[in-house]
């Protein structure tokens, strides 16, 4: 630890300032609140501050972020350009706390190259709070915590006149050699730790459960009447989740100029609290009420997160309870409600809310959001909304997907969509059947055989063919749901000696909806294939062979051993609450039923946060899962 | 060939157009995209034959109804910019008086104010301002009071590529947040900004002012929470109906008003 | 020689609804007006019953070109009736706002609306590409006006900072140096656009006849913010005094009201402001006003587009001066107004570009307009230009009928008027 007198650290911050290589950004005054922003003389700097309105999140995840410049007729993508390097001076240990959580997020399974790029680009000078501001209970979370190490280059402690600094990296310490300074004197060093355990001391605010134990409290208390007591006043106007540093959800647009030629992607801050949040291309909203919306912010903080990346996400900056003009989004009152009204005992998790360090070196393999180019080599219109693209990766590779598995097509100055592969696995090309609901699709349509577009994935889980070895397979297929099925489908009937019998069941609205005529009656032909077709309605005088009625009145056409038979359920999301209870009934085990779930899987790389059903990353768990893995999952079937 | 594009105005500020040439020099690309054949602000050329009209105003008498419908004959699309066209401007608080009364309360107290009374004289006849939506079909309305510049061009794009209007339907807090600014709450104000549209940018209050909600409000307001927000913070009941009609007393109307 | 019927419906390159109507026969004027045809919006009307925070808000919107001079009027109108004081520096950003929006009008109109009729062109579409450099010259004017006002008054149009009292946000020291210097650096452009006009000033009719001409006046400054009303027959008045001036009255032809004060019409605007006040300009606009040998008391409407562009580089000149004394005092951009809200009535005045412009509002004690009256520059100078025609039109009549057209065109719009808050539209009706 090194000590600075103020005054040559005001020459040590002047100093980098005046140094061309360097972005100095630091807390200032804004009115009578704080903001971080760039410093222009050392005497902006106020190391006093409470909290900033704010999180430094920004640095790194931006309000409004370039993701890539493209050109339209050349097909290209370009990263932008690298940022001069920042040194961000003041952070207070919570937000110290989040940057850790985010670096968990997003250097996890896909590390997400432009973060890393910000993050690597930056130096961060923490400083201990001078005070606390009325809504912080950083306090209260680190009760219990005990000493965890935080990830910084360089720690300040106000000793009154002069400052304690401590080195936390070799760069942290390279840069400190600029200043001023003289070794710590032992009762410096023990005066420094006290500053430190007075600051957290100072930002509690009696929060009755601490955050090991919020995963259990919200586990048990999903169904309280509470989460619709608060979201009856609730404005759904995002302000919690726009303020938080451990939200961390984004929204992916394309921005072409006025030339129809040159753009950019971009991607900005979007918030689970608004009502588009979850809306899918056809429209549908998966959390139209907002007491879902209100009672998913919480969960994810102190029960997705810490499910699946091992830490509660919140750190006590109070930014949200002070944002929020009904003042219904503060954690500490939601979660002391939720402990009055609860009668169980709240047993601990080992999940706190502190991720260990950050390791900085981590490498990231390729750019997780430029897509390949590949070339749509064939062209057929199915039906009036649905058309066939046979595609090739100009790379010549295959894409080496499993069943199962979606892609994100890319064109540019229109955005991305998530569309299954059809196809079954090997040769060069892969099949997409697209049905035109949207901005991305509506442009699909619209393209020739040799057009360019773009193709990130495969992304997601398949089926699991290995499991499925030596079973008989019923699969159940609605409207669209037949699209990734049938990569199964010829998978199993190229494999047909490794499978028990195949039974197939599809469904649609009208005969003029139905898929792949051709291929359909090669299976009903194919000798140890059992197939049954039906329509929802048929318009008198229609030509259909097959039965009219709902799915589930076909499905006791078919005659299988329950125990012995995998189902394979793929439809639109209000067919599977009855199939799935038909096939119950039947006597299927529930973990022999397979389903394959949609989502808004914006970026499919699990970061941006839509696709989540309750805690689950449809993108990256799924979209298949074991009925049984996510049927208790609330929000899976509803 | 180059859509083309004619501008048109009825009772309004023209600040929409003037907007649209503040684009400065970007309106050199838009007419790159489109031939403006008809821009009777700032060009003499002017000609019937338009595929797309940009309307700015908000329709008053029987004339400027028999002229929009004319409009709307003519154009293949018809696109609204600005609140007083998309909701009836300000000028449609007029609406709680009849025009006679309002009429008298404007010109009585002048020489010749006679010629105004009545509906015999077709300048001064039948005045009530509506928006253009209730009159004719518009295919994209641009809000706001008035319309962002860069907005009007990411429309234009987004017809010209056969995109989906990017026209949020979140609230006004997402960007007032986006820009760091302090609660307008918290200054002591009151603001629309939860239940208002976005896609403006926030500029008012990251300029110290209130939202006023000029660009309507989003598909599902949580005006009822709202409005317990605004009673907490000290508004009467009547401090909110002025709030909430400065720009939208459309709402009110279309509710029937009480 | 037959008839001359011209009648032009909605004319053009003019803000507002305006239609210009001319029926001649055998040489002699049987008939010529300007008729005024926009929907009117009772803005007097509906303001009442709304709060006195609201007001400069409300009547920012009846007109966007000069939304800045509207607001302002509205505050001093409001602040006048509730005895609030203002600060030095909610004094000098407020001049500095009447600036930009001076500058950025005033480009607008002679760069974009009169250059073409000057180049024979159409509009300043087809100069684009014909004269390229000058036009990006006067667009980089245009945008760095609107900068102007965007960094003064949070935005160009309908500006959101200026409040009864003051400012809600004020730029820092540093955005007020970086604007200086982007001033500094455009007056060589700004050179560079009026050279063009004086080699083509010739073109602009040699028409006289003589009016009044009405506008604020001061002392000790170039009234633009404060002042009394002046009159070149001579007198001033307090602001308090102006429906003795203003004596509006209703035509049948015209959804606008009209003025007149002791002659039968009077005009305002740039060029009323130059006639009255030339002594206090800065000495590079007088240096150009001598260029184009402008002086007081010049009698041709058509001199009012030279009086705009001389009143471009004075607008600059005091930009300077007023930024230079607004850093010299230092600014405080977290000074916020402190009033108490009183019942009682206020008239403000300011000159805008088109020219003196009155709002005059009745409160009661909660703050709640009672009654509102708005007198708009571009009525006050309706009542003139029916006048000019009625004296030019004679002269006109042995030239091709497109000619008297454009003569007459260019007459209207060198008032600048923007119709839409007078109400508003141009449009030539012709008959020969």
């Amino acid at each position: 630890m090194k000590i600075i007198s103020k005054q040559d650290f005001d020459a040590f911050i002047n100093a980098l300032i005046q140094d061309e290589s360097l972005d100095v950004e630091g807390v200032k005054a804004k009115g009578d609140k704080f903001v971080f922003g760039p410093l222009d003389t050392a005497t902006e700097l106020r190391l006093d501050y409470d909290v900033t309105i704010l999180p430094p999140k920004k640095y790194f995840l931006p309000q409004y972020e370039t993701m890539m410049h493209f050109d339209i007729s050349t097909g290209k993508a370009t990263a932008p350009a690298m940022d001069t390097k920042k040194v961000i001076v003041g952070v207070h240990p919570y937000d110290l706390i989040a940057i850790q959580q985010m670096d968990k997020y997003f250097f996890d399974t896909n590390v997400d190259d432009i973060y890393l790029q910000k993050r690597k680009n930056s130096l961060l000078i923490g400083v201990m709070p001078a005070k606390a501001s009325e809504k912080a209970f950083y306090g209260d979370l680190m009760k219990n915590a005990g000493t965890p190490e935080l990830h910084f280059d360089l720690m300040v402690t106000d000793l009154g006149v002069l400052y304690a600094v401590l080195p936390g990296t070799p760069e942290g310490a390279q840069l400190l050699s600029r200043a001023t300074s003289r070794d710590a004197q032992p009762q410096e060093i023990e005066a420094a730790k006290n500053k430190r355990q007075e600051a957290i001391d100072r930002a509690t605010r009696g929060l009755k459960v601490g955050p090991k134990a919020w995963h259990s409290l919200l586990s048990n208390n999903y169904m309280s009447s509470i989460w619709k007591e608060m979201a009856d006043q609730c404005l759904a106007c995002g302000s919690c989740t726009l303020v938080c540093p451990t939200c961390f959800c984004y929204d992916v647009n394309d921005e072409v100029g006025l030339d129809l030629n040159t753009g950019v992607r971009t991607r900005t801050w979007d918030g689970c609290l608004l009502r588009d949040f979850t809306k899918v291309a056809p429209g549908e909203i998966f959390r139209e009420d907002i007491v879902e919306r209100y009672r998913h912010r919480i969960n994810r903080k102190g029960k997705y997160l810490p499910e699946s990346m091992g830490f509660v996400a919140c750190v006590g900056c109070g930014r949200c309870s002070s944002q929020c003009v009904p003042d219904i989004a503060d954690p500490v009152n939601l979660i002391n409600k939720l402990a009055e009204a609860t009668m169980d005992t709240i047993p601990d998790t080992n999940m706190g809310h502190v991720p260990e360090k950050s390791d900085l070196g981590i490498i990231a393999s390729d750019s997780l959001y430029i897509p390949r180019t590949a070339t749509i080599r064939r062209m057929m219109k199915l039906t009036k909304t649905e058309t066939f693209f046979e595609i090739g990766l100009d790379d010549g590779q295959p894409l080496g997907h499993v069943p199962g598995q979606f892609v994100e097509v890319s064109i540019y100055g229109v955005g991305e969509a998530p569309i299954s592969v059809s196809s079954p696995p090997g040769g060069n090309t892969f099949q997409l059947i697209v049905r035109n609901v949207g901005d991305l699709t509506n442009k699909l349509h619209s393209l020739s055989e040799g057009d360019k577009i773009g193709i990130r994935g495969p992304f997601g889980t398949g089926f699991d063919t290995e499991g499925m070895r030596g079973k008989n397979i019923l699969f159940i297929g609605g409207g669209l749901g037949i699209v990734p099925m049938r990569s199964l489908i010829k998978y199993v009937l190229n494999n047909r000696a490794d499978y028990g019998k195949v039974m197939i069941l599809y469904g649609c609205k009208d005969p003029s909806e139905l898929l792949f005529k051709d291929e359909i009656s090669q299976w009903e032909n194919t000798p140890g294939v059992e197939m049954h077709r039906t329509v929802d309605t048929c318009a008198e005088g229609e030509n259909w062979d097959g039965q009219v009625g709902v799915i589930t009145t076909i499905m006791p056409m078919v005659t299988f051993d329950p125990l012995n038979t995998i189902a394979v359920v793929v439809g639109p999301p209000i067919m599977y609450r009855f199939v799935n209870r038909d096939l119950l009934n039947m006597g299927m085990p529930e973990e022999n039923i397979i389903v394959s779930l949609e989502r808004r899987m914006k970026c499919g790389v699990g970061k941006c946060g839509h696709c989540q059903i309750n805690g689950i990353y449809v993108c990256k768990e799924g979209p298949v899962f074991n009925y049984k893995d996510i049927k208790d999952e609330p929000e899976a079937f509803s | 060939m180059k859509p083309k594009v004619a501008f048109f105005d009825f009772a309004s500020c023209e600040g929409c157009q003037l907007q649209v040439v503040n684009l400065e020099e970007a309106i050199l690309d838009v007419l790159a995209l489109v031939d403006i054949v008809s821009f009777r602000e700032a060009m003499k050329e002017h000609s019937d034959d338009y595929d797309i009209a940009i309307i700015e105003g908000s329709i008053a008498r029987p004339i400027d109804i028999d002229r929009i419908k004319k409009i709307r004959e003519q154009a293949s699309i018809l696109i609204t910019i600005g609140a007083c066209a998309h909701l009836g401007g300000v000028q449609r608080l007029g609406n709680q008086w009849d025009a006679e009364a309002n009429k008298v309360e404007v010109y009585e107290r002048h020489p010749g104010s006679e010629i105004t009374k009545g509906d015999s004289n077709p300048y001064f006849a039948q005045i009530k301002h509506r928006a253009v939506s209730e009159i004719v079909k518009v295919d994209a309305a641009i809000p706001g009071c008035p319309i962002d510049s860069n907005e009007f061009g990411k429309v234009l794009v987004a017809l010209l590529t056969g995109k989906k209007l990017p026209i949020p339907d979140y609230p006004v807090c997402v960007e007032c947040k986006k820009n760091e600014n302090i609660c307008v709450f918290e200054t002591g104000g009151f603001c629309m900004g939860p239940v208002a549209r976005a896609g403006c940018g926030a500029p008012c209050p990251t300029h110290g002012g209130e939202c006023e909600a000029c660009r309507g409000y989003v598909d599902h307001p949580h005006t009822q929470a709202h409005g317990e927000v605004l009673k907490k913070y000290g508004l009467s009941p009547d401090d909110i109906m002025t709030k909430r009609t400065m720009y939208n007393y459309r709402d009110f109307e279309d509710k029937g008003g009480d | 020689m037959g008839e001359i019927n011209i009648n032009v419906e909605h004319l053009t390159r003019v803000e507002g609804h305006g239609n210009i109507v001319l029926n001649a026969k055998d040489g002699t004027v049987e008939f010529v007006q300007w008729q005024v045809s926009e929907a009117p919006r009772f803005f007097e009307s509906f303001v009442r019953g709304r709060p006195y925070n609201e007001l400069s808000h409300i009547t920012s919107r009846i007109c966007g070109i000069c939304s800045i001079g509207h607001s302002l009027a509205s505050l001093k109108a409001t602040e006048a009736a509730m005895g609030i004081q203002i600060t030095e520096q909610t004094q000098i950003l407020r001049r500095l706002a009447i600036h930009a929006e001076n500058l950025q009008s005033h480009v607008l109109h002679v760069g974009y609306l009169v250059a073409p009729d000057l180049l024979g062109a159409p509009s300043v579409v087809p100069l684009a590409s014909s004269h390229t450099d000058a036009v990006l010259k006067i667009v980089g004017l245009h945008r760095l006006a609107n900068e102007f006002s965007n960094l003064v008054c949070g935005r160009t149009v309908h500006p959101v900072s200026l409040i009864v009292g003051g400012f809600s946000h004020i730029p820092s020291e540093k955005q007020l140096k970086e604007i200086r210097q982007k001033w500094v650096d455009a007056i060589p452009d700004v050179v560079a656009v009026a050279e063009i006009v004086l080699s083509l000033a010739h073109k602009l009719p040699n028409f006289t006849r003589e009016t009044e001409f009405i506008a604020l006046t001061a002392d000790d400054e170039y009234a633009i913010y404060d002042g009394d009303i002046g009159s070149t027959d001579g007198g001033r008045w307090p602001v308090a005094e102006y429906l003795d001036i203003t004596n509006e009255f209703v035509v049948p032809h015209s959804t606008a009201k009209y003025t007149k004060h002791k002659r039968e019409s009077y005009m305002v605007g740039a060029l009323a402001r130059f006639n009255l006040n030339y002594d206090k300009m800065g000495p590079l606009a007088k240096e150009w006003a001598g260029k184009f040998g402008l002086q007081p008391v010049n009698h041709n409407p058509f001199m009012n587009n030279v009086a705009q562009l001389v009143e471009i580089v004075h607008s600059i000149e005091d930009t300077l001066a007023q930024i230079d004394k607004l850093l010299e005092m230092g600014v405080n951009v977290n000074e916020r107004p402190k009033y108490e809200v009183k019942a009682g009535r206020g008239v403000g005045a300011v000159d805008v570009p088109r020219g003196i412009l009155f709002h005059d509002y009745t409160y009661d004690d909660k703050g709640v307009c009672v009654k509102a009256n708005c007198i708009i520059p571009t009525n006050q100078n309706h009542n003139n230009i029916n006048l000019d025609f009625q004296a030019i039109a004679p002269t006109l009549l042995n030239l091709p009928e497109k000619e008297i057209e454009l003569t007459l065109e260019m007459l209207v719009r060198a008032y600048d008027p923007c119709i839409s808050c007078s109400t508003h539209y141009l449009d030539v009706q012709w008959k020969r």
